[in-house]
């Protein structure tokens, strides 16, 4: 009698758990969970004669990452993705705010704008940028052609390339949750705060901007974490001279072939990224909003 | 709906992208079938098709793009998924040293007359137990002499004050440590740490003239102007004189770094008897005759360059001299903490 009644349990409520949960965790496991260990396992490695990697337990990598010249190319790439973020805020609030305050169709055509550029690889759009600041590019031409610039300009290679090129491919993801956040923004506040005698200025730093921080700082996250990584941008529009982690991680895992101390610096990316995500929960964020 | 359509998007993305990378594998060939693992941009796909037509055998070709990809995945990959493999120099050392490669069969190899002896029997494999030469280049000068006034001969020109901010270099830290190595009259695999901190000062004063380092194209910042002077592979600056008269190709006084690569069985080649039908095709003048074609690296297949005319012969960038070889050095496999060295040195020039 007791064997049905656990039966009966099992097929009522372990049952539909397991089959609507059961693979959704399976894939989790297998597609996260498991790479991050073994990541994580692999950074405490060492590497043989022949750079095959051995599972003798050591603290080195983690030692050589203390390196002065590592932590000033973690320096460089912080204020990278700083520039980037705070420009991404600084170029797509008032865009956010132009879609979402705007009305009738027009609206979906800027929101098209924001999105149809991701249906090209950003790898291909980018290149498209060294083309087009390149000495014999358009940009250079255009300025030759109206007599502005005699000789060509030096656009490409430089630290503030770099940045640009950041800034063009991360900025929809500064965007989407602003847009998210000022949408929400219920109108009847902002014609109180007049109807109370605020100036616009003081109704935009008082009632907007802290009902759409959410926004700022979801979208801030999504534009800062990608930018430590993105080693192809600092390579084909920095030329190389403003390395990223990214490219550190990369080379390790390339021409450096030591894999354990690549795992060791995407293991320190992996703890920024976490710092920075539990920061944005302690001033209030909404992980849901991370989403997108 | 909005979330609806984006979703909708990125599932149709992602659906697009599984599709990259699988190539046909169809049904075997009427002699069997070869898996063949070589550099992307380097065998021409002319010379592969008349293989197939000739011996019946199919070849289902993949590719990488630098020895790492090649070394990783031959030790990820189950043994024999390749039967052709293409190494260079120091590659081969090292796949070598594990004993991770078949001995060629040279009865079967009747095309290996066609190659220069001077490109036979090198230091990571002498007398030829496990390889065969494929064609190699040179980390080579490149100088648009509309822009520079200054006479580049030698690797230790670069360092010149007057080409700040000019250079594009190769984006691979043992060919420029390797030149600045041989600036000094030093090896290009040097492992003594005194040494070594000599050869980072003068490194780090290369930092002002590099603009751009570049290892996939690096022609492409000679051509359009943005640099106007290179250490870039032979292949490179060949292609970028098609494309500017302005540019001329010089071989550093202090011998240059030379790579060569190699045609190789891995061991364990599920198809041992098909590797080398292909291997010995490969070394045939008509096949390298289409690579060359294709891939202007230098070719030591004397047969194919006789068939070649002169054009192409006398042209120094396409047909390297031999002597620029033999006064050459290839980069070897270091030791782990020498490499950690050298690794170093780059990030301090990089950061």
């Amino acid at each position: 009698m007791k064997h049905e009644k656990t039966k009966h349990e099992f097929r009522a409520n372990t049952l539909p758990a397991l089959v609507t949960v059961g693979p959704v965790t399976i894939i989790m496991v297998l597609l996260i969970a498991v790479p991050l260990i073994y990541v994580a396992v692999m950074s405490f490695c060492s590497i043989d004669e022949f750079y095959n990697v051995t599972f003798d337990f050591t603290l080195e990598n983690y030692v050589r990452l203390a390196n002065v010249d590592y932590l000033k190319i973690y320096a460089q790439s912080i204020v990278i993705a700083l520039v980037t973020t705070v420009i991404c805020i600084l170029v797509g609030y008032p865009f956010s705010y132009i879609i979402a305050r705007t009305k009738s169709k027009k609206k979906k055509i800027l929101y098209m704008l924001v999105i149809i550029p991701f249906w090209t690889n950003s790898l291909i759009r980018i290149y498209g940028w060294r083309t087009f600041l390149g000495s014999s590019g358009w940009l250079n031409s255009l300025l030759a052609g109206i007599g502005i610039a005699k000789e060509p300009i030096e656009f490409l290679y430089k630290q503030g390339t770099t940045i640009l090129g950041m800034v063009y491919c991360l900025i929809p993801f500064m965007i989407l949750p602003l847009y998210t956040a000022i949408e929400k923004l219920d109108s009847s506040l902002l014609e109180a705060s007049s109807d109370l005698g605020a100036r616009p200025v003081s109704t935009f730093l008082e009632v907007i901007l802290p009902l759409t921080s959410s926004g700022i700082f979801s979208g801030s996250l999504m534009v800062f974490i990608p930018c430590l990584g993105y080693f192809f941008v600092s390579d084909i529009l920095g030329g190389g001279n403003s390395d990223v982690i990214g490219n550190l991680i990369e080379r390790q895992f390339q021409s450096g072939n030591n894999w354990p101390l690549g795992a060791a610096l995407s293991i320190i990316l992996i703890v920024v990224t976490l710092i920075l995500v539990k920061i944005y929960q302690k001033l209030g964020g909404d992980m849901d909003s991370l989403g997108v | 709906m909005k979330k609806k359509i984006l979703s909708l998007i990125m599932v149709g993305a992602m659906a697009c992208s599984m599709f990259v990378g699988c190539g046909s594998s169809g049904s075997a060939g009427k002699n069997g079938e070869i898996n063949v693992f070589v550099w992307t941009e380097y065998v021409s796909e002319s010379a592969i098709k008349a293989f197939e037509e000739e011996s019946g055998i199919k070849v289902n070709v993949s590719t990488y793009s630098s020895n790492e990809d090649l070394l990783a995945k031959l030790k990820s990959e189950s043994e024999g998924t390749y039967d052709v493999i293409l190494p260079s120099d120091y590659a081969v050392e090292y796949l070598v040293a594990q004993d991770k490669l078949e001995a060629l069969d040279k009865d079967k190899l009747t095309n290996l007359s066609n190659i220069d002896e001077a490109y036979l029997n090198e230091s990571y494999d002498p007398g030829n137990v496990y390889t065969v030469p494929y064609e190699g280049g040179v980390a080579c000068i490149a100088v648009n002499t509309a822009k520079v006034d200054k006479e580049i001969t030698s690797y230790a020109d670069l360092f010149d004050p007057s080409l700040e901010g000019q250079l594009v270099v190769l984006d691979d830290y043992r060919a420029v440590i390797g030149m600045t190595e041989r600036s000094m009259g030093l090896s290009m695999n040097e492992t003594d740490s005194d040494t070594l901190a000599s050869v980072e000062e003068k490194l780090l004063t290369l930092k002002n003239n590099v603009k751009l380092y570049d290892s996939d194209s690096p022609k492409s910042a000679l051509i359009s102007g943005d640099c106007s002077v290179g250490m870039i592979w032979s292949a490179e600056v060949a292609l970028a004189m098609d494309e500017n008269p302005d540019i001329e190709i010089v071989y550093p006084t202090e011998g240059a770094y030379v790579f060569l690569d190699n045609w190789a069985i891995p061991k364990g080649a599920k198809n041992y008897d098909g590797a080398m039908e292909f291997i010995n095709y490969m070394l045939s003048a008509e096949a390298a005759q289409m690579n060359i074609s294709d891939f202007p690296y230098l070719c030591p297949n004397t047969a194919a360059l006789e068939m070649m005319g002169d054009e192409y012969v006398n042209n120094e960038a396409k047909n390297v001299p031999s002597d620029v070889i033999s006064s050459g050095e290839f980069v070897s496999y270091l030791d782990t903490d020498t490499l950690a060295i050298y690794d170093e040195m780059w990030t301090k020039l990089k950061k």
